[in-house]
């Protein structure tokens, strides 16, 4: 009875938090474009913001940290940017971003990037400070709702709760645009490194609770590179990343071999950590078609190098997007997930090898289909359905986790994602 | 041979690509202190899609846009892009960190006067507009980047008359070529009209080799009186 009614107040609040995001839509909106633009020092300033909510229900597993199985709201974020050219080379900007995803980010807020971007030519220009990493079609994207159809990108590729991950670096860019001779297209590049820095909110640190490990820093260095050429074929690109990072978490856990004696230091060190994803997009006319394939391979030392730790983590996905008219788009994917995973050494007790990812528990395979309604140019709506085999909740999480799902998970997870985002 | 006393001369080598159907509907103007007077169609895109901010001859430039109306849709639909994709290809940048949104304004008059004032601006305004204190650009390719081969030259006529009392000179012809590579549109753009009318007719039977798309060529033909 108690629960229940938990359960109606918590429907009540949800309730509440998106009639006040609709509404807050519909003012926003109406107001945003005599916002967004300024002069200050006599320089253009320009100021830009977003927000999405969602509601996600599920019929069985919890996803994404919510509690999706009752119907969960929890799926809130927002930013703001300013930006103002100094000279006709140099822009400066900041963003501010903050979030609530279920059990993650917990409105606390982050400075998403903030760049000083000097650019001598259209083939070389630098970008410094905290950067939006580029890593494929949509990672320095992947927050901005308001810029793809669907209200969740594949999650093979671009799982939400693992964000902090590949979202930013501290930094610098090294980037720019080549013509090719002989209309062979344009080639656009770009090299980075600098250093990661993991949020305590953020989905890893959060699956790491699970097996009794609070951390207190998470991150290290990250460098790569992406090369994107824009083909003669009009409207078809295709490209490739790479990424390598040196990672070290720290903080304390439960000693798996003695829990009774309290919290010991705990460390998690890359030894290897490397990412490659190809991509390719196809747009004619109404049709966006696009195909991205990332390998993640990531050789840990654990628990103060008492074990080591081999995931092979693959995705890939194939998304069509239909813009029947001027409002209204529809769009498909089908997204492919799956993990191996090898513990060596003291924790191989507690790790039996996982490398049958025919297993549900190894794979995540999710169809979806989506409809976005744009009511305006700056407010939309999706509604989209997916159909998940397999919840590859390995020791690198994949948007299932035990806390949530302390009854253990089904093989098979069908949810519904409403969202409205608005943006100017 | 002596070739009836006059010389060819294939002189002025930039060729262009027509932008006939944005012509009809729209002039790209450009502040006074671009350097360049004619900008190819991938550069234009470039630079409105704020991956080229020079031209080659080192103008910095900075992309102008109207905000609505038929000339942005037809400017746009020129460059390939559609009003959803630029939309999103703008915010993009925006909320990355990695561009800004390109000005836009309400009218034609409010492009000109912004573009005529502010240095390195480049834009487009509807065809019947009034673009005073602003230069228009030619929609072309550069000097040396995609050449149409001619293949079959017929050479033109001196008129005797005009030999004969030492008349001669250099006409110069801008020449509309189809995507097929036969000979469209000859306009005299310098010369002798007489001269120019006798080169018209010639260079109207040329025939070019075929290309991706309708273009534009300046030829040169000297007729030498000597």
């Amino acid at each position: 009875m108690a629960a229940a009614t938990l359960v109606d107040h918590q429907r009540s609040r949800v309730d509440r938090r998106l009639f006040g995001m609709v509404f807050a839509c519909f003012c926003i909106g109406q107001v945003a474009l005599q916002a967004q633009d300024f002069k200050l020092f006599d320089r253009d300033v320009q100021i830009h913001g977003f927000a999405s909510q969602g509601f996600v229900y599920t019929n069985d597993n919890n996803w994404l940290t919510m509690n999706t199985s009752q119907g969960s709201g929890a799926f809130t974020e927002f930013g703001v940017n300013v930006s103002t050219s100094i000279t006709d080379r140099l822009r400066v900007g900041a963003q501010l971003y903050d979030r609530n995803l279920g059990q993650l980010g917990q409105y606390h807020p982050s400075l998403d990037w903030a760049v000083a971007d000097y650019r001598f030519r259209g083939w070389l220009g630098f970008r410094g400070g905290k950067v939006k990493t580029t890593l494929g079609l949509y990672t320095d994207s992947q927050d901005l709702d308001f810029l793809h159809v669907f209200a969740l990108l594949p999650q093979s590729i671009y799982p939400t709760d693992l964000r902090d991950a590949t979202i930013a670096h501290l930094g610098g860019d090294v980037y720019g645009n080549l013509p090719l001779p002989r209309r062979l297209g344009d080639l656009s590049y770009t090299a980075y490194a600098g250093h990661r820095s993991d949020s305590i909110y953020s989905g890893y640190v959060y699956y790491l609770s699970s097996v009794g490990a609070q951390i207190k820093s998470y991150g290290g260095l990250q460098y790569g590179a992406d090369l994107r050429w824009n083909t003669r074929l009009k409207g078809l690109l295709i490209g490739a990343s790479r990424l390598n990072e040196d990672i070290t978490a720290k903080g304390s856990a439960i000693n798996p071999f003695n829990p009774g004696a309290g919290l010991v230091p705990y460390s998690e060190v890359s030894k290897a950590d490397w990412t490659n994803q190809f991509y390719g997009e196809y747009a004619a006319g109404r049709l966006r078609i696009d195909s991205e394939y990332r390998r993640y391979w990531r050789n840990q030392s654990l628990f103060n190098n008492i074990s080591e730790s081999f995931a092979d983590i693959r995705g890939w996905y194939v998304s069509g997007a239909y813009r029947i008219c001027k409002r209204l788009q529809i769009g498909s994917y089908y997204s492919h997930y799956t993990i191996t995973n090898v513990v060596t050494g003291a924790f191989a007790v507690f790790y039996p090898p996982a490398t049958d990812t025919n297993l549900p528990a190894n794979h995540d395979y999710d169809k979806v289909i989506t409809g976005r309604v744009d009511l305006n140019k700056h407010w939309n709506m999706k509604i989209e359905g997916h159909f998940m085999n397999g919840y590859g909740s390995g020791p690198y999480p994949n948007g299932f986790y035990t806390q949530v799902n302390p009854r253990g998970f089904q093989p098979n997870t069908d949810a519904l994602v409403l969202k409205t985002g608005i943006n100017f | 041979m002596k070739c009836r006393n006059f010389f060819l001369v294939a002189a002025g080598l930039a060729i262009f690509v027509s932008g006939d159907s944005l012509a009809d509907n729209v002039k790209v103007i450009a502040n006074s202190s671009v350097k360049a007077d004619a900008i190819s169609a991938a550069d234009l895109k470039r630079v409105f899609l704020e991956q080229r901010i020079a031209l080659a001859d080192g103008s910095r430039v900075q992309p102008v846009l109207e905000k609505g109306g038929p000339a942005r849709a037809a400017f746009l639909e020129y460059l390939g892009i559609s009003e959803d994709d630029l939309q999103t290809y703008y915010r993009t940048l925006v909320f990355t960190g990695k561009g800004s949104m390109p000005k836009e304004l309400g009218s034609d008059a409010e492009v000109v006067a912004y573009v005529a004032r502010t240095r390195g601006t480049i834009g487009y305004v509807s065809s019947a507009a009034s673009v005073e204190g602003v230069k228009t650009l030619a929609i072309g390719v550069p000097s040396g980047s995609v050449e149409r081969k001619l293949i079959t030259r017929v050479e033109p006529d001196y008129p005797e008359t005009l030999k004969r009392l030492n008349i001669g000179g250099t006409v110069r012809l801008r020449v509309s070529i189809s995507a097929k590579g036969n000979v469209v549109n000859v306009e005299l753009l310098g010369g002798n009209p007489i001269l120019g009318e006798s080169a018209t007719i010639a260079v109207m039977k040329w025939l070019y080799a075929a290309g991706s798309s309708r273009t534009i060529t300046e030829v040169s033909i000297l007729f030498d009186e000597h």
